[in-house]
């Protein structure tokens, strides 16, 4: 018998307990994972290769400020900008649904073809949407989602303006890292809300990386000191505002992750001591044998990483799948969209797990290390 | 003072453990239970014990904790408002900043009878604006929305929770601003004296107020006009009125809410407010999915522990069997062993989640984009709850070793060494 098959034995004798230890691992490493994808999720937006040509501009009050829309010609006088569109939340209530998970934005559709950089068009016909007035477009999740097709109606109920919208789906959009989005004629609203002149952001793509800071404050300078100040930052820096809004939910979520491991390392710690505490005499009897301090050490540390390691992978494994493979979009009503189990949370999780069943063999490894031959042997558990 | 319903609710919790307790002891020594053998020994292998009660205390403390969370969203729309007072708001809004009442709007319904007068005769009614600012945070970078409010000096006096607890309130016509006092502290500029940038605008912050934790608490105030004039803003966003009675209160309601030009909605403000909970909604699915998720590691620990302690008991299980007790003895014993551990450590959870209470945290409400403050509340039927949970655990993770103690042939059990 090899050392190595003298461990693999010694972990499997109590099948029952090596199962229990390596599920309860397993699951703690699981959730572990998914906690680390939801802190992702919520303060790590997803990042797309358009973003870094693109700004948005609010009011510098605040985003629910709307905007004047006489600011587009003064914007569109700036070097450096390829487009810029009007971007206006509608935030209706679709078909009546309680809570509507996709947004809808009022843009001014010709303009807006250069924005959407990473989109492509795979059903219905975007020049189609352009002459539409009453047309739009639709994410594919979306269209999935309802199962919906290109030429059927989707209505919406105005909570933030006082107006309803009933509108035709032109044309189907995918590839950007949110293919949810709904798109619509700023024209529309304007005609349904009597033409407020107004407009909720400007969103505008400018011509090359380099320019994009240079812009953003030709944009703040111009609009200084007038009665609409303007904030513009850019697609990325404007995300991660909304993760500020966030408030102290993303330290809550840190606070869970530290509870999870610390349940974690006091299950496979009390489990690797059982283990360990019927096993004394025989450890006494290795020693009578000549086996070194080192030695029993070396066994029970291989021993508690083994299982610590086996369930920390399955439950790792098992958390990937199940979000890769689940549609997290419809389990979760659309409020997650992304949910992606990273390489770098799956390390972690990983890391932890080993860090804990070493962690957790030490305590008995060292009161085995200590024991005397003859206490060892006289011990009756 | 009388007895207060949170006082009731501790009452009934402390009374529904010791009557579980009681009830549990009384079955066992009705049945011929040996528990004190089972509790003697989740004290002599304590090591064991408290790895099992620390286990499920971590799952107890972060359910109880999470569902705290939920309550005091919950909390705080629910104290929000008096139940004399109409909202009145535009019909298909979901929250007060997306709705319009026109000016026109204003002075037809200001005209209408059966609104409460006051001393000078006037009705009490007060139109207002409510517009989002995006301020500083007092901690590190980055800035946050806070929901403002313009009132009118009615406003003020159909909001009797609202307490100016420092400084003044701030005068009509003057860019001034009174802010929560639970705001100020998360706020860079919020403090008394404090300059709030709204846009071009210059705020100057000269009071602080406190509202008991109802949602005004997440707000600034200051004069209507002002907010109206500062946000550009022709239309008002509310009306908060007060009809003479009940009486008055539904025929306003059919009124408003009859009237086809309006577009308007008339509630009762409470009930408006209890309604704005969408926030704890997530949150609570976040403790329902991590409690199940949790409560199975847990349970697979618990079981861990039980069978080792049920094997390492072998030989006097076999004494029990030959003293005469039954196979359904044995298995009610260990169940109850494992129910008590599970319960001692439901308890220590809630005794953790319990420090929550009262905290004060904030996170962005999904209705007005702005910031809502509320506290932790540890309830005592959140509490009940956490320790019903805990039992389920024990249960759960003593079931299956309890059967293998019970099925333990007595002549092995008692050669067993």
């Amino acid at each position: 018998m090899t050392t190595w098959t003298f461990i693999v034995k010694n972990a499997l004798r109590n099948p029952r307990r090596s199962l229990l230890t390596v599920s309860s691992v397993a699951v703690s490493a699981a959730l572990l994972t998914s906690m680390l994808t939801l802190q992702r999720e919520l303060t790590v937006p997803p990042e797309s290769e358009g973003a870094s040509l693109r700004i948005i501009a609010r009011n510098k009050v605040s985003l629910m400020q709307p905007l004047p829309a006489r600011q587009m010609a003064e914007i569109e006088r700036i070097p450096g900008i390829v487009a810029v569109t009007p971007f206006t939340y509608f935030g209706g209530q679709y078909n009546d649904e309680e809570f509507t998970s996709f947004a809808q934005f009022a843009v001014d559709p010709a303009r807006f073809r250069s924005l959407l950089v990473e989109g492509r068009i795979t059903e219905g016909d975007y020049d189609a949407w352009v002459k539409d007035r009453t047309g739009c477009m639709v994410g594919r999740d979306t269209m999935k989602r309802y199962g919906l097709k290109v030429g059927d109606r989707m209505k919406f109920r105005g909570t933030f303006y006082p107006c309803d919208l009933d509108l035709r789906i032109a044309a189907v959009f995918e590839g950007t890292v949110d293919d949810r989005g709904v798109f619509f004629h700023h024209k529309l609203l304007d005609e349904l809300t009597g033409d407020l002149g107004t407009v909720g952001t400007w969103y505008l793509r400018v011509e090359s990386a380099e320019k994009v800071p240079g812009v953003i404050a030709a944009i703040d300078g111009r609009f200084a000191n007038t009665a609409a100040e303007v904030r513009a930052e850019s697609e990325r820096a404007f995300q991660m505002g909304f993760v500020g809004m966030l408030g102290n939910v993303a330290a809550l979520i840190r606070t869970v992750n530290g509870v999870i491991v610390f349940t974690l390392a006091l299950v496979s710690a009390s489990t690797m001591s059982m283990a360990i505490r019927e096993r004394f005499r025989e450890m006494a009897v290795l020693k009578a044998l000549g086996y070194k301090r080192r030695d029993l050490l070396g066994f029970i540390l291989a021993e508690g990483f083994g299982l610590s390691v086996l369930g920390g992978a399955l439950g790792i494994g098992g958390a990937w799948a199940a979000w890769t493979l689940l549609d997290i979009q419809k389990l979760t009503g659309g409020v997650f969209i992304v949910f992606e189990v990273t390489p770098r949370i799956m390390a972690t999780a990983g890391l932890v797990a080993a860090v804990l069943g070493v962690v957790a063999s030490l305590g008995p490894a060292i009161s085995v290390g200590r024991m005397s031959v003859v206490s060892g042997l006289k011990t009756l558990d | 003072m009388g007895i207060t319903g949170e006082a009731w609710g501790w009452l009934g919790l402390v009374a529904g453990v010791a009557a579980g307790f009681a009830l549990v002891a009384g079955l066992a020594r009705l049945a011929g239970l040996p528990i004190q053998y089972n509790l003697r020994n989740v004290v002599v292998r304590w090591r064991s014990s408290v790895a099992t009660v620390l286990g499920i205390a971590a799952v107890v403390a972060v359910f109880v904790a999470l569902r705290a969370m939920a309550r005091g969203i919950e909390a705080s729309s629910a104290s929000t408002g008096d139940p004399d007072n109409l909202l009145v708001v535009r019909k298909g809004s979901q929250a007060e900043s997306g709705s319009l009442v026109t000016r026109e709007q204003f002075r037809t319904i200001e005209a209408f009878e059966g609104i409460a007068r006051n001393a000078a005769g006037r009705p009490v009614i007060s139109a207002e604006v409510v517009a989002v600012i995006s301020a500083a945070r007092a901690q590190g970078p980055g800035e946050a929305n806070t929901l403002v409010r313009g009132v009118t000096a009615s406003g003020v006096e159909l909001r009797p929770q609202v307490r100016l607890v420092e400084g003044r309130w701030f005068e009509p016509g003057r860019r001034e601003i009174v802010v929560a006092r639970s705001l100020a502290r998360r706020f860079r500029d919020f403090g008394l004296g404090g300059e709030v940038k709204a846009g071009r605008a210059r705020l100057r912050v000269v009071g602080h107020f406190e509202a008991g934790g109802s949602a005004f608490d997440s707000e600034a105030w200051m004069d209507a006009d002002e907010a109206r004039a500062v946000f550009d803003r022709e239309p008002y966003s509310s009306l908060l009125l007060r009809p003479a009675g009940p009486e008055q209160a539904r025929a306003l309601v059919a009124r408003i809410e009859g009237d086809r030009r309006f577009s308007l909605r008339a509630e009762g403000e409470v009930d408006y407010y209890s309604k704005q909970t969408m926030t704890a909604t997530p949150i609570k699915y976040i403790a329902a999915v991590l409690g199940v998720a949790m409560s199975m590691g847990a349970v697979f620990a618990a079981m861990n522990t039980m069978y080792a302690s049920v094997a390492a008991r072998t030989r006097e299980i076999g004494t029990l069997r030959v003293l005469g007790y039954s196979r359904r003895a044995v298995v009610a014993c260990f169940m109850v062993e494992g129910a008590f551990l599970a319960a001692a450590g439901g308890m220590a959870g809630c005794a953790l989640a319990r420090l929550t209470d009262g905290l004060t945290t904030g996170t962005i409400d999904v209705q007005s984009f702005a910031e809502t403050v509320f506290q932790f509340r540890v309830t005592p039927d959140l509490m009940g709850l956490g320790l019903a949970f805990a039992v389920l655990i024990g249960l759960a993770g003593s079931l299956l070793p309890a059967l293998r103690a019970a099925r333990t042939p007595v002549i092995s059990a008692l050669k067993s060494a």
